[in-house]
């Protein structure tokens, strides 16, 4: 039974998510706004696992009290379909973004027993000069770079119990009213830790389904909520009324931060209602076969 | 807090060790069994139970109260739990200490936390020569752990040094970090004449030298993010006896270039 909350109706389905490896990075800069260009360098192109090797995005900013080195932070998070899958994108995407970008400093942004590589590659860059300093369980190394030294931690956290595609759907009759609604959403969820939106803005307009009638092509369009194929489809998930759809979807580093992620996220829409020409919630599943997680929607609201 | 607790009967009249007495230990032995160690080093075969009083019950804290220079060895390979020194402590103490803490609530002798791969020290005194350096027979000095001495220390401190962090809240003698390979010494006294011969690696941080080497350079002024590092990993694990931060900018003196010159010396930029 579908609910009806503030003129928005809520289906009864769930969204199916999957099990992932996942991390979490502290980049430091003598300023927030150059944390935040290597954070957002860094975890560029990282909006799914089937194109991008890897889903990242920045969890949040950090005060100075809270990072390693006394400076502005911004923690970003890393999601693979295995650690061994992560350890190139960490490598390259760490060598290439942040050892690079000025006055940068890296960290472990995540504690655990397992741990993943962070300064391993990353230090080699040093040709020799590099030196490590360990202060009490923690290795840090110190690579000369020519505004003064890259410090890079020599590992962080690792969990294998991470999440990776817990989503929603929302649909409605005005785009203008339902981009503004999805970026309500996606600025409630960005409150929550541990957890990120990683499409652009956190917003996906391209959903898709399994598979598609070229070979090689894993995924494709999601023509059941295609708004100009209604009624032209074998079969439509629209309303007649029904102008676009927007997908938010959402990684975390445990099933209960996606959870709440997608609660704050219902809540966001459920509150601005049906006035910004919000029609229904809906959720991408696969039928509950494929995805070890399942986030029914009438739980989270 | 409960634990045994070991009280010196009569001034020393040879060299006592204390070698591997630690809580954990005594724990697991019956009071006769504790009387029986040996601790003498001379022919007669003084045993614990003939130095010191012993009261207590087993407890992850050991006391030793009127201890004097003549006790070496003190918290060798300690690795858990406390050993409260009330006095002074002899040579080698805290030798290759593992873990758990060792507080010298006197002055510490010569070669504190040689060899020791974690744990942490605290003398509320002074210290001797070689702290934290190698003893004839290892190959290096201090691999691990944190050592903090509230007075003044001698010379060779951190000789082949690899790993740990040494803080002297007074003045170091000569040559300290002599043949270091790695680890931080912070004297918040200033370094003796002299510090880091034939370093390899490592950190010296202080306000002052007395007398640099010829082989060592100054490489300009720098805001260092390592040096924000450790003062942030020293005040959470010190606290109040953590030395104060070093400012923004550091002088930075490169060497011993007598080596491979990967060490360094951090004077406050002038």
């Amino acid at each position: 039974m579908s609910k009806t909350v503030n003129g928005v109706v809520i289906d009864d389905t769930f969204a199916e998510a999957f099990g992932m490896s996942g991390t979490g990075i502290i980049i430091t800069a003598d300023t927030l706004k150059w944390a935040r260009i290597a954070a957002t360098v860094a975890t560029g192109f990282g909006t799914s696992v089937i194109g991008c090797g890897a889903e990242c995005g920045i969890d949040k900013e950090l005060s100075p009290d809270e990072t390693p080195d006394g400076r502005p932070g911004v923690r970003i998070l890393i999601f693979g379909f295995s650690p061994d899958a992560l350890v190139p994108q960490i490598r390259n995407r760490i060598g290439q973004c942040v050892l690079t970008s000025p006055g940068s400093a890296c960290y472990a942004g995540f504690k655990a027993d397992k741990t993943i590589g962070l300064g391993k590659g990353p230090r080699l860059f040093g040709d020799g000069f590099q030196t490590a300093k360990k202060l009490g369980g923690t290795r840090y190394w110190r690579v000369p770079v020519m505004d003064g030294e890259f410090v890079i931690e020599e590992e962080t956290g690792l969990t294998t119990d991470a999440v990776g595609g817990g989503n929603m759907l929302i649909l409605g009759t005005d785009r203008a009213g339902l981009l503004e609604t999805a970026e309500a959403a996606v600025d409630a969820i960005a409150k929550v830790d541990d957890v990120i939106t990683p499409f652009p803005g956190g917003i996906v307009r391209s959903g898709s389904k399994v598979g598609a009638k070229y070979a090689g092509m894993f995924a494709s369009t999601n023509d059941a909520f295609c708004p100009t194929l209604r009624g032209t489809t074998k079969k439509t998930e629209l309303a007649p009324d029904t102008l676009a759809v927007l997908e938010i979807v959402i990684d975390g580093l445990t099933s209960k931060a996606v959870a709440d992620a997608m609660r704050a996220g219902l809540k966001a829409v459920t509150d601005i209602g049906a006035k910004r020409g919000v029609t229904r919630i809906t959720a991408g599943n696969y039928g509950g076969k494929l995805g070890q997680h399942h986030y029914h929607l009438k739980d989270l609201i | 807090m409960s634990g045994f607790t070991l009280r010196l009967k009569a001034p020393a009249t040879e060299r006592l060790t204390l070698s591997g007495i630690t809580p954990a230990k005594l724990s697991a032995l019956s009071a006769l069994e504790i009387a029986r160690l040996p601790v003498g080093v001379e022919k007669g075969g003084v045993t614990l139970g003939d130095a010191f009083e012993i009261s207590g019950s087993a407890g992850d804290v050991l006391t030793l109260e009127g201890a004097t220079a003549e006790l070496d060895y003190i918290g060798h390979g300690l690795d858990s739990g406390t050993i409260r020194v009330i006095g002074n402590a002899g040579t080698y103490a805290g030798r290759k200490m593992s873990g758990g803490k060792l507080e010298i609530h006197g002055n510490a002798g010569d070669f504190l936390a040689s060899g020791s791969t974690g744990g942490m020290i605290h003398v509320r005194g002074n210290a001797g020569d070689n702290l934290g350096g190698m003893v004839q027979g290892d190959r290096f000095g201090m691999l691990g752990g944190l050592a903090v001495v509230e007075g003044n220390i001698g010379a060779r401190a951190g000789d082949k040094m690899r790993r740990g962090t040494i803080v002297v809240r007074g003045k170091t003698g000569a040559h300290t970090g002599s043949r270091m390979i790695g680890g931080t010494i912070w004297a918040e006294g200033g370094f003796g004449p002299e510090p880091g011969l034939m370093m390899r690696r490592g950190t010296l941080i202080g306000p002052s030298v007395e007398k640099l080497l010829p082989t060592f350079v100054d490489t300009g002024k720098h805001d260092l993010v390592i040096v924000r590092i450790i003062s942030r990993y020293l005040k959470t694990v010190l606290g109040d006896l953590a030395p104060k931060p070093m400012p923004l900018f550091v002088q930075k003196i490169g060497g011993d270039l007598a080596t491979i010159g990967r060490g360094e010396i951090l004077l406050p930029a002038s």
